[in-house]
């Protein structure tokens, strides 16, 4: 617990972050929520992101601008997301992801 | 005031654009005085840089460039960067021609005011005019050599827009696309030239192109041929054999045009660029030799045909070719001084004989001589100023044509003396045929009673111009030759090349004796030219070529040694010239000129030959048939043989190899692509069958397997 | 101290709270744990002393997206949701992916065990916004350019066709 806190703790942070968010996009049958755990690994990468920034390159603010980039498409992925998960909702009235098969040959 | 010569160009430019595109078409439009104005003021400009570049104030060659673009070529794996200045070159000639360029276009645009008052088209006259001497400027200010040659072919637009000034006549219309095509044929030349200096020097600057050459890097051969290119051009725009058919057609256009175009611009023009690079000339004897031969045949031919005309334009014109022939002559035996100094004395007496014969026709209302006569009583001032002309160019002693001609014919006696004996003869022709014209104008009674009763004098503005040329035309030859002004002035360039000073210094003993006893020294200097160049000078000819070298590199004591004729043929010049027109008075005083008539039927094919021009336009014509006749054939067999052949063989043969091709590909290429396909296929189907039932999940969960695995190998290697 | 005491708790609440999204049966708790989770993971950018990325996870993220979620999910859910798996049945599977992307990340982690503070954080709001406008002003167009392509898509995809 005394231990400074080194770049390992964040990246590990990080990683237990992604891992989290992979298992629940692989495992989640709701698509919302399969949509909340790609914004969880997004926020993994960010985490990252801002502590390369603070950790490797203090100097410049590149990492945090990198960063916000990568807000800026989750944002955009989240809203036509969700904005598709309600036309398909209206469509078949289901949010469940087994019963889509039309990728089924 | 130097530094602003950069203008001098600029503001007739403007002018011509304000009267061309700003003011409205009027007989009565005041439009033309603005060109009149910036005339002026370029005339004082050049007036004070004459001045400070007589007086020796500024530094000659006075010169500023300004960065115009600049590009990067890549040739043979280096890569270069060409600086590409625009800017203004004032040396001694330039100076000199300014102020004989903007006086002339002043005066002949005073002039038009008069001539051209009822003319429906009144200010786009001027603005052609103002446009004309622009580009003229232009060519003479430049520093850079592909700006001159722009001024080269602006003028060369404005010559055929003034000639062909009244285009609703056919003659006009033929004469201005004739003048065009003629010298563009010349410029053609010019253009290959410039290329070719360009690819040797890689700059259009001339004191560059001046530099390279006298750090000996110019070959003589490559000199040669830019200097042959040069003259190309200056054959055409000046008007040499046998590019100067042009110029008498061109007498279609209004008379003080035609004053411009012969006494300040166009004709001016081909000299100037010679002289302007002379020191390619210098580095290049068969140039040289070209250049004097050409001058001399064409003041020559020139000559004769003037003998004969009775259209007194035409006369002037022919007179026009001749004495640049001179021009070119003395520049090509290397009288530098010489050529130029007739260049800014035969602009003002020729530019007077143009307006004074303007002046006779707009109040005749015709070309041609035999209608004339006793117009002396009717037309005074007209008829004294013309005199002057006369006296002038028939070199009269203590006139400016006298000054001129004289060293002329002196650096040619010393040069090449066979083309001295013609040129001499050439001389008294011009005497003759200048006074031919005076007698039938103004001499005697008249022959046409209807238009002698009509004629009268013109107005003040018209003789106003006739008599500061006449002025000119008098005294300006010994105002330039005082204290060797014109020495110091029109200095000759020189390129410094190893042999020549040496030669200079061994021989100055036998250049004497050369000089005092012509008949001895006649074999040597036969096939001199006598200019300092590169190679060493052969034994025999030695004596010419050291004295020539000795004039042109010791500076002024040795140039006026050089610069007169042997005692008893200065003596006896003026004679011979008083002689010839004496002649001209005995052949055709009265209103009958019966002598001449019957000269005319005892000699009737000479005049015949003379009458059509030496044949030259029929030859020129005879030259477009053979050359359509040989088109023609070519044409005939490309149609037939190489394209039978080679055309539609090659389309057989490619044919062939397409139809093999394809069955190859059918056969072995399509084979392989069906193959992979097919194999992918497979491979699909197969794959497909371990995936359930085509859920996302699924998918994401194969690419999660496939990437974590590859991931973690990577990354614990 | 203060900061290991501050990391760790700000960790946990991360990790907790993903989790719980993850697993929680109920989607709209999940999408309230989404939100906390975020609300934790700006914490941590505080930590790191973004200032500009911390305000933006704010407001993006927590006040933006989970909320947007938050109303998508009410909007589809139904009450017998409740009663059903909301997982699938692949969950062996996804948790040995985990495993075997966990090594190969937390060896790279390990590289950086050394790694530590040099120089105290400063404010970095100003440098972002030179960076956006001047040596980055092309991408900063370019994600403009995006977002509004999704807004067209957003509202093209939840239109409702008019009856025909």
């Amino acid at each position: 617990m005394n231990a400074p806190l080194t770049l390992a703790h964040y990246m590990t942070l990080a990683g237990i972050l992604f891992l989290i968010g992979i298992f629940g996009a692989l495992t989640r049958r709701n698509i919302s929520g399969i949509l909340m755990s790609i914004e969880l690994m997004f926020n993994a990468a960010n985490i990252n992101l801002a502590a390369f920034d603070r950790f490797l390159h203090p100097e410049g603010v590149t990492g945090q601008a990198l960063a916000l980039f990568v807000m800026t498409v989750a944002a955009a992925e989240i809203v036509v997301g969700l904005a598709l998960l309600l036309a398909i909702y209206r469509g078949t009235d289901t949010v469940y992801a087994e019963d889509f098969n039309l990728l089924k040959g | 005031m130097i530094e602003h010569a950069y203008l001098i160009p600029l503001i007739p430019f403007a002018a011509s654009l304000i009267m061309m595109f700003g003011a409205k078409e009027d007989p009565h439009s005041p439009a033309p005085w603005i060109g009149i104005g910036a005339m002026a003021i370029c005339l004082g400009m050049s007036l004070s840089i004459l001045n400070a570049v007589a007086g020796g104030t500024v530094p000659l060659p006075y010169e500023h460039n300004w960065q115009w673009f600049s590009f990067a070529a890549s040739i043979g794996g280096k890569s270069f960067l060409y600086d590409m200045p625009i800017g203004v070159l004032i040396d001694g000639p330039a100076a000199l021609t300014l102020v004989v360029v903007t006086l002339v276009s002043l005066m002949v645009q005073i002039y038009s005011i008069a001539y051209m008052h009822e003319d429906a088209r009144y200010k786009r006259y001027f603005a052609f005019v103002s446009f004309f001497t622009a580009s003229m400027l232009g060519l003479v200010v430049s520093s850079n050599i592909l700006v001159g040659f722009m001024s080269w072919e602006l003028m060369g637009l404005s010559s055929y827009l003034l000639i062909g000034f009244w285009f609703e006549k056919d003659g006009p219309t033929e004469a201005q696309k004739k003048a065009f095509m003629t010298t563009k044929l010349g410029d053609s030349g010019l253009y290959l030239a410039l290329l070719f200096i360009f690819a040797k020097v890689g700059s259009f600057q001339i004191t560059q192109i001046h530099q390279f050459i006298n750090q000996g890097y110019m070959t003589t051969t490559v000199a040669t041929v830019i200097a042959i290119g040069i003259l190309f051009g200056a054959m055409g725009k000046s008007a040499q054999f046998p590019l100067f058919i042009w110029l008498p057609d061109a007498m279609e256009g209004p008379t003080p045009g035609s004053a411009l175009i012969h006494a300040a611009t166009m004709v001016a023009a081909g000299i100037f660029v010679v002289a302007r690079l002379y020191f390619v000339f210098l580095a290049a004897p068969d140039a040289m030799l070209a250049a004097a031969w050409i001058g001399c045949i064409t003041a020559f031919m020139a000559a004769a045909m003037a003998l004969v005309s009775y259209d007194i334009k035409r006369v002037l014109a022919f007179s026009t070719v001749s004495q640049l022939g001179f021009m070119m002559c003395a520049l090509g035996v290397g009288g530098y001084t010489a050529g130029l100094f007739h260049l800014t004395t035969h602009a003002f007496f020729k530019a007077l004989l143009f307006l004074g014969a303007g002046s006779v026709i707009h109040s005749v209302h015709t070309n041609d001589m035999r209608l004339m006569g006793g117009l002396s009583k009717k037309m005074p001032v007209t008829f004294l100023t013309m005199g002057a002309a006369i006296l002038a160019i028939a070199g009269i002693p203590f006139t400016s044509g006298y000054y001129s001609k004289d060293m002329i014919l002196a650096n040619i006696y010393h040069a090449n003396q066979p083309i001295f004996w013609i040129m001499l003869g050439t001389a008294l022709m011009t005497a003759f045929y200048m006074s031919r014209l005076f007698i039938l104008t103004f001499w005697g009674d008249d022959r046409d009673h209807e238009k002698h009763h009509h004629a009268h004098e013109s107005p003040f503005l018209m003789t106003g111009p006739l008599v500061l040329l006449a002025f000119l035309a008098l005294v300006s030859g010994f105002m330039l030759d005082r204290k060797g002004l014109v020495y110091s002035l029109l200095a000759k360039p020189t390129i410094t090349a190893p042999q020549a000073p040496a030669a200079a210094e061994a021989h100055p003993a036998e250049a004497k004796p050369a000089e005092a006893h012509p008949a001895e020294a006649k074999p040597a200097e036969h096939a001199a030219v006598a200019v300092p160049v590169e190679h060493a000078a052969p034994a025999t000819e030695a004596p010419a070529e050291a004295h020539a070298a000795a004039a042109s590199h010791e500076g002024g004591e040795a140039e006026h040694h050089e610069g007169h004729l042997p005692h008893w043929l200065h003596l006896a010049l003026p004679f011979l010239v008083l002689g010839s027109i004496g002649l001209a008075f005995f052949l055709y005083k009265g209103p009958k000129y019966a002598v001449a008539d019957g000269l005319k039927a005892n000699l009737a094919p000479v005049f015949r030959l003379l009458d059509r021009r030496w044949f030259l336009d029929d030859a020129f014509d005879l030259l477009v048939v053979l050359c359509d006749k040989v088109a023609a054939l070519a044409f005939w067999i490309d149609a037939n043989v190489v394209d039978r052949v080679f055309v539609d063989g090659w389309g057989l043969l490619m044919r062939i190899v397409a139809e093999v091709s394809n069955l190859l590909d059918a056969l072995f290429v399509d084979r392989t692509v069906d193959g992979f396909g097919g194999l992918s296929l497979d491979l699909g189907v197969g794959l497909r069958a371990l995936v359930k039932d085509g859920q996302v999940q699924e998918y994401l969960m194969y690419a999660a397997i496939a990437f974590s695995l590859a991931a973690t190998l990577i990354l614990t290697r | 101290m203060i900061d290991q005491i501050v990391f760790y708790s700000l960790a946990l609440l991360t990790v907790a709270s993903a989790l719980a999204v993850v697993l929680h049966r109920n989607t709209v708790h999940s999408s309230l744990f989404l939100g906390l989770s975020l609300a934790g993971v700006a914490g941590i950018y505080a930590s790191l002393g973004a200032d500009f990325l911390f305000g933006a996870q704010i407001m993006v993220y927590v006040s933006g997206i989970a909320v947007l979620v938050m109303f998508v999910v009410m909007l589809l859910g139904r009450a017998s949701d409740l009663h059903l798996r909301q997982v699938n049945e692949r969950w062996m599977a996804a948790l040995l992916v985990c495993a075997v992307a966990a090594v190969g990340l937390f060896k790279v982690a390990r590289l950086h065990a050394g790694t530590v503070v040099t120089a105290a954080a400063k404010p970095g709001t100003h440098d972002i916004g030179r960076l956006f406008l001047g040596e980055w002003l092309l991408p900063f167009e370019l994600i403009s350019l995006v977002l509004l392509a999704a807004l067209l898509g957003a509202v093209f995809f939840t239109r409702t066709e008019k009856a025909s």
